[in-house]
């Protein structure tokens, strides 16, 4: 039953980690709500919906096709010895982590923590126990950190109130600087120990930011919570549009660097960087195909843009749609055998799909007057795009089976590019609000209340790796 | 500013007219776009518009381009406008086109890029597609009134790169365009 980790520190810059903090006390007042208490399940929105979908709300969990219910889960503070340098190196951030995880896991419900009852942990009585089961808590969470040098070691208990008997023992050691890290790991642990696969949290999202200088952008990575932002390119133009391979290795994007835009293949660190030649113009919205062989892209031909792919070596370019019209944004289905796609072909832009041959094309969206850049689920069984009817833009999901759609963002601003998390249970998209743009992440079926993880520059066009680590 | 104010108008007629449009799609499909640049423009044009930035006029019989830069000779080139998510080219850019012909066709050696941008509303990746339509439907226009396409490259920037930042029609305006670059001369 118990297991041991040792968690290897990821160098952690202290910009990325200056960075991280800021985005988080940026991330109440962006969103002009503050976070509601996580007992309270928010309440259906009847604001108006510009996308004019339907609102997604937490209690609507049909569309994940979701049973269960969240687990609802005591988290109290993190036992550790009362050293001021431990505290604000490992002690805090591992336990902020741990229940920024955990409440935005769709797993489970963290219990108000001015609730919880002093000491009584673990429970040892059926008193104690029901003390804690007064806060609406079923499970109770508890962990200790301990310092022995510079590493750290984190124990961690998952109690059934209900029992009085704990059902995981974890135990984790590493760097005080990877603090984040093991809780992560632990986060991570505890989702697969309900679901059977575990959570995105040690996973990663590359954009596009143009902190660095005016009219560039660069192609960024970072923790899928904002933490770690590091710049991998240095084109010192617009470089745009990253797409992550199947494997996680490397990145394709759209880059100006030798004036026309090209396509662009870099690692994950920033090394082996190399363009793909290709004899089209424009060579938008790079998209990996799901053996990661192929690219598939928007190239244009004398003004009119149309659908290619080629292999990864500039091998192999075919064109796959052949229409007057603009077709853009090519996104792969999991099964690699269909791409999306955005095209204006039957007046305002719309959502279509074809096979690898451009043939079987045929319209997905059919409500409302601009839906593009379209992005299957990791299981192929739904589709999330920026949706407009009136107004802005807004992320909206729809289960590609029934045609249900529901708006999961709300609130003013631009809300678009979306991106799945690999475990399918979180899309992170770029919202532009006022003269600001920056990376959302939220919750796939609607629930909660998406966090801004980006707050230097501008940050624009998320893509979330595809494997979880 | 009495001229911006018109030009502010007819562009909001324009975005009345888009907004209408878009509301009400037709039961059949519309036909695609083309970028033939003698497509028949879709605002009514009133006057000869003004551009939202209006320059002196180019005195293009008096010009020599040896002494000049290349960012002076960028500035003889006046930007066609566009409407809001369309490519064609309309009345007022038809104007500045034949002008920018004349004096490209006067003046052969002159080689340049069209860039093609589009304003801050619709996706990044869309408007990058539409930008690339936008440069080339000038260049078509161009070189339909003689100016040989071999001098000419294009490229879009979509809204990476606005000319005005503002949210509003004006701003908009501004960036849906056609823009010109000396490159060589």
């Amino acid at each position: 039953m118990r297991e041991e980790k040792k968690i290897s520190s990821k160098r952690i810059g202290r910009a990325g980690a200056l960075l991280g903090v800021a985005a988080l006390a940026w991330a109440v007042p962006l969103l002009g709500q503050a976070p509601k208490p996580a007992t309270s399940p928010a309440a259906p929105s009847t604001a108006n919906t510009p996308s004019g979908f339907p609102q997604a709300s937490s209690i609507d969990l049909s569309i994940t096709g979701s049973s269960s219910a969240r687990r609802p889960l005591a988290i109290p503070m993190t036992v550790a010895p009362l050293l001021t340098d431990l505290q604000t190196k490992a002690v805090d951030p591992f336990y902020t982590t741990l229940s920024d995880d955990l409440a935005g896991s769709g797993v489970f419900v963290v219990a108000d923590p001015a609730l919880y009852p002093k000491g009584m942990r673990p429970p040892q009585n059926r008193e104690e126990g029901d003390a804690w089961k007064a806060t609406s808590a079923q499970f109770l969470l508890d962990t200790r950190l301990s310092q022995d040098g510079g590493n750290v070691s984190v124990e961690a208990l998952l109690w059934d109130l209900g029992t009085l008997r704990f059902i995981l023992s974890k135990k984790y050691t590493g760097e005080s600087r990877a603090a984040r890290r093991i809780a992560h790991t632990l986060a991570s642990d505890l989702v697969r120990q309900f679901t059977g696969k575990p959570g995105p949290f040690l996973t990663k999202i590359a954009f596009s930011s143009d902190r660095d200088e005016p009219r560039v952008k660069e192609v960024y990575t970072m923790d899928f919570d904002g933490e770690n932002q590091r710049r991998i390119t240095s084109s010192r133009t617009l470089s745009l549009a990253p797409d992550w391979s199947p494997d996680g290795s490397k990145i394709v994007y759209q880059s100006y660097e030798k004036d026309t835009p090209g396509l662009w293949l870099i690692g994950k660190d920033g090394t082996d960087k190399r363009q793909i030649p290709v004899p089209t113009q424009l060579n938008a919205s790079p998209s990996f195909s799901p053996d990661g062989k192929t690219i598939a892209f928007c190239g244009s031909v004398r003004g009119n843009t149309e659908i290619f792919t080629v292999q990864t070596d500039g091998s192999g370019l075919k064109r796959l749609t052949e229409n007057a019209a603009i077709d853009s944004t090519p996104r792969w289905s999991p099964n690699g055998r269909e791409l999306a796609f955005t095209s204006n072909r039957q007046g305002t832009p719309q959502i279509f799909m074809m096979d690898l041959e451009g043939a079987n094309v045929r319209r997905v969206t059919l409500a409302g007057n601009w839906n593009d850049e379209a992005a299957f689920s990791p299981d192929g069984g739904r589709l999330a795009f920026a949706c407009r009817n009136e107004g802005d833009f807004q992320i909206c999901v729809m289960d590609l089976s029934s045609g249900r759609t529901v708006q999961i963002s709300n609130g003013p601003g631009a809300h678009e590019a979306p991106t799945w998390s690999p475990d399918g249970s979180k899309i992170a998209w770029d919202v532009q609000r006022g003269s600001s743009t920056q990376i959302a992440v939220g919750n796939a079926d609607g629930s909660g209340t998406a966090r801004i993880v980006t707050s230097s520059g501008n940050n624009y066009s998320p893509s979330w790796v595809k494997t979880l680590e | 500013m009495k001229q911006s104010l018109k030009a502010g108008s007819i562009a909001l007629a324009a975005v009345a007219f888009v907004v209408a449009c878009s509301s009400k799609p037709p039961a059949t499909p519309p036909p695609a776009p083309t970028p033939a640049p003698v497509s028949t423009p879709t605002v009514v044009t009133v006057e000869p518009v003004a551009t939202p930035t209006p320059r002196p006029t180019p005195k293009i019989d008096s010009e020599s381009i040896a002494g000049r830069s290349i960012s002076e000779l960028s500035g003889m080139l006046k930007p066609a406008f566009f409407d809001y998510d369309k490519a064609d080219v309309r009345g007022d850019a038809r104007d500045v086109l034949a002008a920018n012909a004349t004096w490209l066709k006067k003046y052969t050696s002159v080689q340049f890029t069209i860039e093609g941008h589009t304003d801050e509303r619709g996706t990044a990746q869309y408007n990058l597609a539409l930008g690339d339509r936008r440069a080339n439907a000038a260049k078509d226009y161009l070189v339909s009134l003689g100016v040989d396409a071999s001098r000419v490259k294009t490229v879009s920037y979509g809204k990476e790169r606005p000319f005005a930042t503002g949210h509003d029609e004006d701003s908009w305006q501004k960036n849906r365009r056609a823009n010109f670059v000396v490159t060589g001369k």
